[in-house]
């Protein structure tokens, strides 16, 4: 065995570079670091997904992070200036608001993961509809196509928004409609496509997405609304 | 052939050694942290409750496994040269690279063995919870084992040199997170201008990149790993055994 050392030792520094070798065709389907925009307080959260090779679980902790900002009411400037700086202002419509981090926190869930379709989806609508920030949406959207070109549910999500400027609702639920299909659709979209069809006075269809969003859901809120929805809807079938 | 059986009977020693010590309460902590963060992640990802929870389990069942083998392998060399057990199999015709080839496949087996129960306990919690089986599952175990087989062999290698165990699960941790880094790596080497950029090309020649078989990662957007990943993977774990087994091979005992 001891005469053997130096033609082992070179078989190892052999067989390892061609490790080396084989893998040198690879490349990373994730953005390189350069295109993180890493919120100050992520930053060691960055770099854990980094280190261990757990971009994934990263993104979905960004979603929620995104979920729970945009989920908590937002400070009403009048309050603020009576000297209540605790209180919290319901808006009448749930999800409009400024939340002026909403852009940067759900462009980072894409840059942590750029395949989480459905975190792109609820970014892009929640910016487009529920905000009418249209430009911030689409910007999400490109940066998503970026690393996934193919991706229908974006362009057709870019359509919609297309739809919405121009203020025809009928267009915008038509053009939503093959999402809705989509078992990782977010609920909040499917929220949207009913109301826009309720707006439209397709109220089956409605009815339709309210039933989906009850029967599928998770999220107690959207159940309920949803509930509340076809309630209010099989009572106006009813009317003469 | 002789040589083979050999080697099976050390790995399935190594491996019956390794099961019997604290397995099960590893499992133990890893249900109840899965359920745990089941039950949170139900409140807080409400409708991605299915892709939190796979995506946690699948990050868990990797460190879980991982912390398990590169504990288990640092001391495993070393504890048998201090019990003098090493003595006793030398003093046999058990030629040292069998016996290093039988360490390594033991460990390897504890490794697929823990992927294949962890997987299942976490299976079972997502049934439980109402969802089905992820579709790129097998390929996320698989391209785990991959990476631990990668790292495993590397750490054998490190403990014949090392003065302790912790060292070597210190080196191998690093090693672990530079070959996750790899690609963010290369990226940076090709800024680099002139003999940094030359130096730094060569350093990550050293550096296995594990993410080539980070298919749990990778889900969304390729969930098959290639039978390309096989070639690198065999071949640093073969670079790592025979790099041990020089180093064995100038050990007196």
């Amino acid at each position: 065995m001891s005469g053997r050392g130096l033609p082992l030792l070179a078989s190892a520094v052999l067989a390892w570079a061609a490790g080396g070798f084989a893998s040198r065709g690879y490349s990373s389907p994730f953005p390189p670091p350069s295109e993180m925009r890493v919120p100050a307080s992520g930053a060691t959260g960055d770099m854990l997904a980094l280190a261990l090779g757990a971009r994934r679980l990263f993104s979905d902790l960004w979603f929620i992070r995104l979920m729970q900002y945009y989920g908590t009411s937002e400070f009403c400037e009048h309050e603020e200036a009576a000297g209540d700086p605790h209180h919290h202002c319901e808006h009448d419509n749930f999800g409009m608001g400024k939340y002026p981090l909403f852009l940067p926190l759900a462009r980072h869930v894409l840059e942590v993961d750029p395949a989480f379709t459905a975190a792109g989806l609820y970014g892009a609508a929640s910016l487009a509809f529920n905000m009418e920030r249209a430009g911030e949406a689409e910007e999400l959207l490109r940066y998503g196509l970026k690393y996934s070109p193919r991706e229908w549910k974006y362009l057709t999500m870019l359509a919609a928004i297309g739809y919405s400027k121009a203020k025809n609702p009928s267009a915008v639920a038509e053009s939503i409609a093959p999402l809705l299909r989509d078992p990782d659709c977010p609920v909040m979209l499917k929220q949207q496509a009913a109301f826009l069809n309720k707006k439209a006075g397709n109220y089956a269809a409605a009815a339709a997405i309210y039933a989906d969003i009850a029967a599928t859901s998770r999220d107690e809120a959207y159940v309920k609304n949803a509930r509340r929805e076809l309630e209010k809807l099989s009572r106006r079938a009813r009317r003469p | 052939m002789k040589d083979l059986f050999l080697a099976r009977a050390v790995a399935f020693n190594s491996f019956s050694e390794s099961v019997r010590n604290r397995f099960f309460t590893l499992f133990a902590v890893f249900a109840f942290t899965a359920v745990y963060a089941s039950v949170l992640a139900g409140v807080m990802a409400v409708d991605q409750e299915a892709r939190v929870l796979t995506d946690f389990g699948l990050a868990l069942i990797e460190l879980t496994a991982l912390a398990y083998s590169l504990f288990g392998v640092s001391s495993s060399l070393l504890k048998e040269a201090e019990t003098k057990t090493i003595y006793l199999v030398f003093s046999r015709p058990v030629p040292r690279r069998v016996y290093l080839a039988g360490k390594l496949a033991g460990a390897l087996l504890t490794a697929g063995l823990m992927l294949a129960i962890m997987g299942a306990i976490h299976l079972s919690l997502l049934a439980f919870r109402g969802f089905g089986l992820p579709e790129f599952y097998a390929w996320a175990l698989a391209g785990t084992f991959l990476k631990l087989a990668v790292i495993i062999s590397f750490a054998f290698f490190v403990s014949l040199f090392s003065t302790s165990a912790v060292s070597t699960l210190v080196i191998s941790s690093i090693m672990w997170t530079l070959g996750h880094f790899a690609a963010e790596a290369r990226f940076m080497a090709e800024r680099l201008p002139g003999f940094k950029g030359i130096v730094f090309n060569v350093f990550l020649w050293l550096i296995p990149n594990l993410q080539l078989f980070n298919a749990r990662d990778a889900a969304g957007a390729a969930c098959a790993l290639g039978p390309g990943v096989i070639v690198p993977a065999a071949s640093w774990v073969a670079a790592s055994y025979l790099a041990a087994l020089w180093l064995l091979a100038r050990k007196e005992f």
